[in-house]
């Protein structure tokens, strides 16, 4: 497999950031990477955003990990070679589970690792750790859209329909989502619905790019999803626009709804969202009068205590305009991270294993003990959700050693001081990735991995298409793949014959068996079939099946085979603004920066478009604060204080406070978040805090 | 007492609720939310019959805005889930606090170890004379506003009235004002003080409400007591104190509501305005029982509006349920936001300054209907009117609800500081102005291209990589590159190429083939683009080459779609549809037996008439095409290919009592003759027998219309899919002769000068019709004769691919192997474009 560095090739993969998964081709000439778009790719038509374009910066950076590090006995990390780093993880990882038991190592995993990681890291947490404790940073994403997904549907794919459909839209109601900066090629679809006189509506306390380019911009209050939901439901029964007849044909629930609709009047509905009812009214009548509605959340509406019920919600308004998104076209989440959809179905979270099944099931445990060859029994139950695992670290109850991969809580995870020192209190930590994370800071072991264009597997894009990554270049160094890493770990704990795969297609192919007859169903797939079809929606149960583009056309995932309504109320989220924390926080992202920003704060180009964060606020919030546009401020709530220049614009509510979440240390906002979680998603709440402005001297240069 | 439950199992309380109103359900839906029914076992008592509803909305069904079943909140089925047993409909008549025993109509007892009153309130009917007619009913048209029933009542009485008065005018004598204009009716609101509204507004808003309604046309009677009213059986008149009377035939009481508070008042509770109670709700003399909503008094004061009252319900919820016994209710900040009449009103804590300190800003602008006033308290807002604009109103709530600190500038609370600015034109961007938000390209990173001597829009943006993400901001980069090339901004030539790889325009690559003889996609990519293929130019050479060379063309089929390789269209699954071609839509019965054999033999999935007067035989695989050609023994009719696809007919004047002339016929002949023929785009023509164009001729590609006199108005450039056009007339003609000539003229021209996808719309767009006439009408430049030949001779190439079935061009042609489905199955998706 080895390619020559003097050899130019051209390889068609796909980008490592965001969930669109842009196709986009790789010319490499010796250490040379160049970076197009491929017009061939179907999503993304051609297009890159800047940080695809850059993306090949990081291949070559002069800070990529290149060899193993092992912290000594002064504290430092120091290189060291692979046999001396595996020793060390499998003494560490067997003598804390001698004193503590199984359960005592947690493994970490992550929304970017391709399908075959996370189906393997999930196996190696239960087949060689037999650990109940794994869960992954994609629960911070998706997981309230995926609880709903599967009350409301039986299922949960993010898109149940191609992205083509949003063209096809008359009005669309997008929520919560701002995919001008988070991901530009998508808009392509936008403004072919736009051409085509389409009519965009967009929820959001920010007048964000996105929600400039919209006909109508509904600057609800923070927490107030499911109000401002329900409230639309109300005036369309009102106005007669429900389809009676979808509802009686394929959903249940209706009339419950209906009644806690009746209590969602505009003028409570105003007062609780903040939005004018003229705007609830306009919002109403474009919707009713649409031949066809498309209702799309993403992490605005879904990262809040409230999470599952405010989707339900949106499904709800969803499926009252029923059969207008014909083939059922109606409700879709927006997926975030590069595989959030392939990560969170394959049995990296602690109560899943591979194929979207229950770790709870019988049926789904014995399927998956005989594709690995174990006992039913063996396979350990459910865990604890992200933060809950996080939170525990190093406490009696909790794990003392933790296997982490392709993730950087430090950063991304709520309520970051905290979670930063239960890093600090475990016994033993490895971290995988390929840069020195402020997570990997803190690990006993680090091993450096190859980036994407060094290795192959498949993703699952937001539409649940599976597509494969190709490599277009070898890893530097002593680098090797996260699959090479995993095995090679479960060999030092002894389980190395149930990990032996001589090609990441290998670990697909059983990935694949494991899946079989599972929700989300890869068995009929093969990579040559990836390939040759140019991507593969699933279900795809047998290998003469083309796979599933649209997934509701004729009955809904669940027993009844019917859309399921739910009553949902709206209720305030944990924290809300008071005389000592007066205003809203909400955070997000920026089109320089993806995540936890451990890849692209190390791209120059990026970094100098954002160099550092910022508070978004409006000119009142910030003369009440005595704030300057451009003046470093602290931010400060509850739990944490992060310091943030200030960027005065009358492009956001008086009451809210925006900061990306980029950046660690000092400018980390995830200092601050609240991790109140969702009692069913388990989703913390990054997207509404209870916050206080300081204005912070500047730091003073020697 | 109740309150311990973690020290035993107890078995379960039962908790008895007298009222199904909007405090007394919402009380129990939070109950049973704090899984409260672990805990009791849960009686209802209801006045009404329903389950309970939403009296809010009462205004809107007397309005006709909602429709009664609009207002249900729990059906009479939801408290039989929810295990809660409802008396509906009976009313309580004691309450035994020795025995603890609640009594009702019916000889209904039920004993209670917790008992919540929530018997909210009911319309106040001032004393006056006349309100009972022959018996102890009210009399005929005259009416309280309170319930759904009285809804009801009032509606069906409005036909029998013209005239309507309304006793009060406070919020609900408005709202019921609002209905009984809205149905038709003289409306005259009688209110005993000197400004409409004084428990919500000051004076002077009092005043400006008072001028919007007479401008609607209510008749507004202040300072005015009623003394009777008047009529034997039915309503006739008011008369009032001051000596003046009314004539109307309908009166509708409402003013203002009383707790009632009798039952609580007899059973010997605590009862002063309401019934008295502590910051648990609970009753100051009986602490098994406690009160809520518009009945309870609690720290002197009682609510009438919905949000306080839930609250409460909210706080006795969390302290009996054990969710949080603690839980207390300490008051409310009242506030609230309505529509008076249509007028959107919001109203907030203090009408009028309390302290010498307190600010009061206010602004009146009585011709437009519009009041507002702030009155500021160290800096909060301590309460406010905002009569008549509704845009401001949701920001002040929401400081006042959370008694937010206020701007310096008080102005800006009563005026919305527009957020959306006018975006300035680009000149007038400073050059950090982010134009390209995808890619982050500032204006003056693009000045800096064009400087560099990037003076093309393409190779600007190539060089920054504006406009390469979403490609929205494309307008926006063109303009900073022209002002940035001044005029030296020279068009990118690559836009005018007939294809992206090969780099001439469409004439230069015409003539260049011809020239040189290029007969093969692969040759014109040696002579013409230094041997670099493009696959994505592939099918448009093949096309252009089809049109130049026709039968000579070199035919190498990787240059083809899949659609054209195997001449069927293929479908998402990755099967093929079969179209034959049926001339002019006109088919036999034969036929038909025929097509329905074939369907039956190879077990096609759907048989479709299309829109195109055909029949598609949907879901076939590959390997079965050929065998199915066979076995029709019908042309292939393109419905696959960029090609003539049809001529839509309609009946003509062989049987239709209007057709003027013989369309279906036509139609035949133009099928026939342009059958195959390739062109940069599909094409679909119609021909219809009269004006009334039943074929719908004037949307298509091309199309004849049949006029009076036997005369063809000729139409092209039509479209009905995405976009919709009518067609621009090119000629009018007389015979089928002409028409077809100058059909022929037209797709000879579009296929010789239209870019590769280019639809007959756009091309006709591009050129106008005009420039049209002259070239095939006019023959201003001499070519229809080179038109017709090449026509001709395009049209003598004709093959039928279907012949193919007899001899597949290679081995696997028809082999199955996996298409891509999806967006990448249809032939359009494939090109990038």
């Amino acid at each position: 497999m080895a390619i020559s560095a003097a050899v130019e090739t051209d390889t068609a993969t796909h980008c490592p950031y965001c969930a669109l998964q842009c196709g986009m081709r790789l010319g490499v000439a010796g250490s040379h990477v160049t970076v197009s778009g491929d017009p061939a790719f179907p999503v993304n038509k051609g297009a890159l955003c800047i940080k695809g374009w850059t993306s090949a910066e990081t291949l070559n950076h002069p800070s990529r990990l290149t060899t193993p590090l092992i912290r000594n006995a002064d504290g430092e990390l120091r290189p060291a070679t692979w046999a001396d780093a595996l020793d060390c993880i499998a003494n560490g990882l067997r003598s804390t589970q001698a004193t503590y038991g199984a359960d005592a190592v947690g493994v970490f995993g992550g929304g970017s690792l391709t399908n075959e990681k996370a189906y393997l890291l999930g196996k190696f947490a239960r087949v060689a750790l037999g650990t109940r404790n794994i869960d992954y940073n994609g629960r911070f994403c998706m997981s309230s859209a995926a609880a709903a997904g599967i009350r409301a549907f039986g299922v949960d794919r993010g898109l149940p329909f191609p992205l083509d459909d949003i063209a096809r839209a008359d009005v669309i109601l997008l929520v919560g989502s701002n995919p001008s900066e988070t991901m530009p090629p998508l808009m392509q679809y936008f403004n072919e619905h736009r051409a085509a006189g389409g009519v965009l509506i967009v929820v959001d306390p920010r007048r964000s790019l996105t929600a400039q380019a919209a006909s109508l911009h509904l600057r609800l209050t923070p927490g107030s999803d499911a109000a401002l939901a329900n409230g639309l439901f109300h005036l369309l029964l009102r106005a007669g626009r429900v389809d009676h007849e979808f509802i009686n044909e394929r959903t249940e629930g209706f009339e419950q709804v209906k009644g806690i609709a009746a209590t969602y009047w505009p003028e409570r509905t105003e007062k609780i969202t903040g939005i004018p009812e003229s705007q609830l009214l306009q919002a109403a009548r474009l919707l009713g009068d649409a031949k066809r509605a498309m209702v799309l959340t993403a992490r605005g509406s879904e990262q809040q205590s409230q999470g599952v019920n405010n989707t339900l919600a949106y499904i709800n308004l969803a499926l009252a305009l029923g059969k207008r998104g014909e083939p059922f076209a109606a409700f879709g989440t927006i997926t975030g991270q590069g595989n959030g959809q392939g990560g969170r179905e394959h049995g990296q979270k602690a109560d899943q294993l591979p194929g979207y099944r229950r770790i709870d099931d019988p049926a789904a445990r014995a399927h998956v003990a005989a594709v690995w060859g174990i006992r039913p029994d063996q396979i350990p139950g459910a865990g604890r959700s992200a933060y809950e695992l996080l939170d525990t670290m190093g406490t009696a109850d909790g794990v003392r050693a933790l296997v982490l991969v392709g993730s950087n809580p430090v950063v991304s995870a709520p309520n970051a001081t905290h979670v930063e020192q239960r890093f600090r209190a475990l016994d033993f930590l490895v971290v995988a990735d390929f840069f020195l994370s402020e997570t990997a800071q803190l690990a006993h072991v680090v091993l450096p991995s190859a980036q994407w264009a060094e290795e192959e597997g498949t993703m699952t894009n937001l539409e649940g298409r599976v597509i494969l990554r190709r490599r277009a270049l070898e890893a530097p160094g002593d680098v090797r793949s996260d699959l090479e890493i995993i095995s090679a770990m479960a060999e030092g704990l002894g389980k190395g014959a149930h990990f032996q795969y001589a090609h990441a297609s290998e670990v697909f192919d059983e990935l694949c068996r494991a899946t079989a007859g599972g929700v989300a169903d890869y068995s009929g797939m093969s990579w040559e079939k990836i390939e040759a079809q140019g991507g593969i929606f699933w279900p795809c149960p047998s290998a003469d099946h083309p796979g599933t583009p649209r997934l509701f056309e004729h009955r809904f995932a669940t027993p009844s085979g019917r859309a399921r309504f739910h009553a949902i109320q709206h209720q305030a989220p944990a924290e809300v603004p008071d005389a000592e924390y007066p205003l809203y926080l909400t955070t997000g992202r920026v089109l320089a920066h993806y995540q936890s920003g451990t890849q692209t704060r190390r791209v120059q180009k990026l970094t100098l478009m954002s160099p550092e964060p910022f508070a978004e606020m409006n000119p009142a919030a910030a003369k009440r604060a005595g704030i300057a546009d451009g003046g470093l401020i602290a931010l400060v709530t509850r739990r944490g204080r992060a310091i943030a220049r200030a960027r005065v614009t009358r492009d956001i509510r008086e009451d809210t406070v925006f900061v990306p979440f980029h950046w660690g240390d000092a400018g980390s906002i995830n200092r601050l978040t609240n991790p109140a979680l969702d009692p069913t998603s388990r989703m913390p709440e990054f997207k509404v805090c209870a916050v206080r402005l300081e204005s912070h001297p500047e730091p003073r240069h020697a | 007492m109740i309150m311990s439950p973690e020290t035993r199992p107890a078995p379960k309380q039962r908790l008895v609720v007298i009222g199904n109103g909007m405090v007394g359900a919402r009380f129990v839906e939070e109950m049973l939310a704090r899984g409260a029914s672990e805990r009791y076992d849960i009686v209802m008592f209801g006045d009404e019959p329903h389950g309970n509803y939403n009296r809010i909305l009462l205004s809107g069904i007397l309005a006709g805005t909602h429709q009664a079943g609009d207002t249900f909140i729990n059906t009479i089925a939801w408290y039989a889930q929810n295990d809660i047993r409802l008396h509906a409909g009976v009313r309580v008549t004691s309450i035994d606090r020795l025995a603890k025993v609640v009594r009702g109509e019916q000889h209904i007892f039920e004993p209670y170890d917790v008992l919540v009153v929530a018997t909210g309130s009911s319309a106040f009917v001032p004393p006056m004379k006349g309100l009972k007619g022959s018996g102890a009913e009210m009399k005929d048209g005259l009416f309280a506003f309170r319930s759904l029933d009285d809804c009801e009542r009032i509606l069906a009485y409005v036909p029998k009235a013209r005239t309507a008065a309304v006793i009060g005018g406070g919020l609900l004598g408005l709202e019921a004002a609002r209905g009984l204009l809205e149905r038709g009716l003289e409306v005259h609101v009688v209110h005993l003080c000197s400004h409409l509204m004084e428990m919500q507004l000051d004076p002077a808003a009092g005043a400006v409400l008072r001028d919007t309604l007479l401008g609607m046309g209510v008749h507004v009677h202040l300072e005015t007591l009623t003394r009777e009213v008047t009529g034997d059986t039915r309503v006739e008149g008011l008369a009032f104190a001051d000596g003046g009377t009314l004539a109307c035939e309908m009166v509708v009481i409402s003013a203002g509501i009383r707790p009632n508070v009798s039952l609580a008042l007899e059973s010997g509770l605590t009862v002063e305005r309401g019934i008295v109670v502590n910051d648990e709700m609970r009753c100051v003399n009986d602490a098994d029982v406690y009160a809520v909503g518009e009945c309870a008094q609690h720290r002197g004061q009682l609510y009438g509006l919905v949000a306080p009252l839930w609250e409460q319900a909210r706080a006795l919820a969390d302290h009996l349920s054990g969710r949080s016994p603690g839980a207390t209710y300490t008051g409310s900040r009242v506030s609230t936001k309505l529509k008076v009449m249509g007028v959107d009103l919001a109203v907030m804590g203090d009408r009028e300054p309390l302290h010498a300190t307190d600010e009061v800003v206010v602004y009146s602008e009585p011709a437009r209907g519009i009041y507002k006033k702030l009155i500021v308290r160290s800096g909060r807002l301590a309460g406010a009117i905002v009569l008549g604009d509704a845009a401001g109103a949701p920001m002040l709530l929401q400081a006042f609800d959370r008694s937010s600190a206020l701007p310096d500038n008080r102005a800006e609370l009563l005026f919305q500081l527009s957020a959306t600015e006018h975006k300035p034109s680009v000149a007038d961007l400073p050059d950090s102005a982010q134009i390209c938000n995808c890619n982050g390209v500032s204006k003056g990173a693009l000045i800096a291209a064009v400087e560099a001597g990037h003076c093309t829009l393409k190779s600007a943006c190539e060089a920054t990589r504006a406009g390469t993400g979403c490609g929205a901001c494309k307008e926006e980069v063109r303009a900073v590159v022209e002002l940035a090339a001044g005029g030296a901004l020279r068009e990118d030539p690559s836009v005018h190429y007939y294809v992206a790889g090969v780099p001439l325009d469409k004439a230069q690559l015409v003539r260049a083939i011809r020239e040189q003889r290029l007969l093969s996609v692969s040759a014109v990519f040696e002579a013409l683009a230094g041997g670099s293929e493009d696959p994505s130019s592939k099918a448009g050479l093949a096309s252009l080459l089809r049109t130049l060379w026709g039968k000579d063309y070199d035919d190498e089929r990787d240059a083809r779609f899949i659609n054209d390789r195997v001449h069927a269209n293929v479908q998402k699954d990755g099967t093929f549809s079969v179209i034959p071609r049926i001339f002019g839509g006109v088919t036999s019965a034969a036929e038909l037996r025929r097509i329905a054999d074939v369907a039956d033999r190879y077990d096609v999935r759907m048989v479709k008439i299309t829109g195109g007067q055909r029949i598609d035989l949907l879901g076939v695989e590959k390997e079965k095409l050929p065998d199915m050609w066979r076995d029709l023994g019908m042309p292939s009719g393109h419905a696959y290919a960029k090609s003539f696809r049809t001529c839509k007919t309609c009946i003509g004047t062989e049987f239709c009592r209007y057709g003027v002339g013989d369309s279906t016929s036509l139609g035949i002949q133009i099928e026939r003759r342009y059958q195959g023929v390739e062109t940069p785009h599909k094409i679909k023509l119609a021909t219809a027998g009269c004006p009334r164009n039943c074929s719908e001729a004037t949307t298509k590609d091309l199309g004849a219309v049949a006029i009076e006199g036997g005369k063809w108005e000729l139409y092209v450039g039509g479209a009905a899919g995405t976009r919709v056009r009518k067609g621009d007339i090119l000629c009018v003609v007389s015979t089928h002769e002409e028409v077809l000539l100058y059909m022929g003229r037209f797709i000879q021209y579009y296929r010789e000068h239209a870019r590769y996808l280019e639809r007959t719309f756009g091309f006709v767009e591009r050129l106008g019709i005009e420039r049209l006439r002259q070239l095939l009408v006019d023959d201003s430049e001499g070519i229809c004769d080179h038109l017709d030949a090449e026509m001709q001779r395009a049209t003598d190439a004709y093959v039928d691919p279907w012949t193919e079935a007899f001899e597949p061009v290679h081995p696997s042609q028809f082999v199955n192997v996996l298409e891509p489905v999806g967006a990448r199955g249809v032939g359009e998706f494939m090109v990038p474009a």
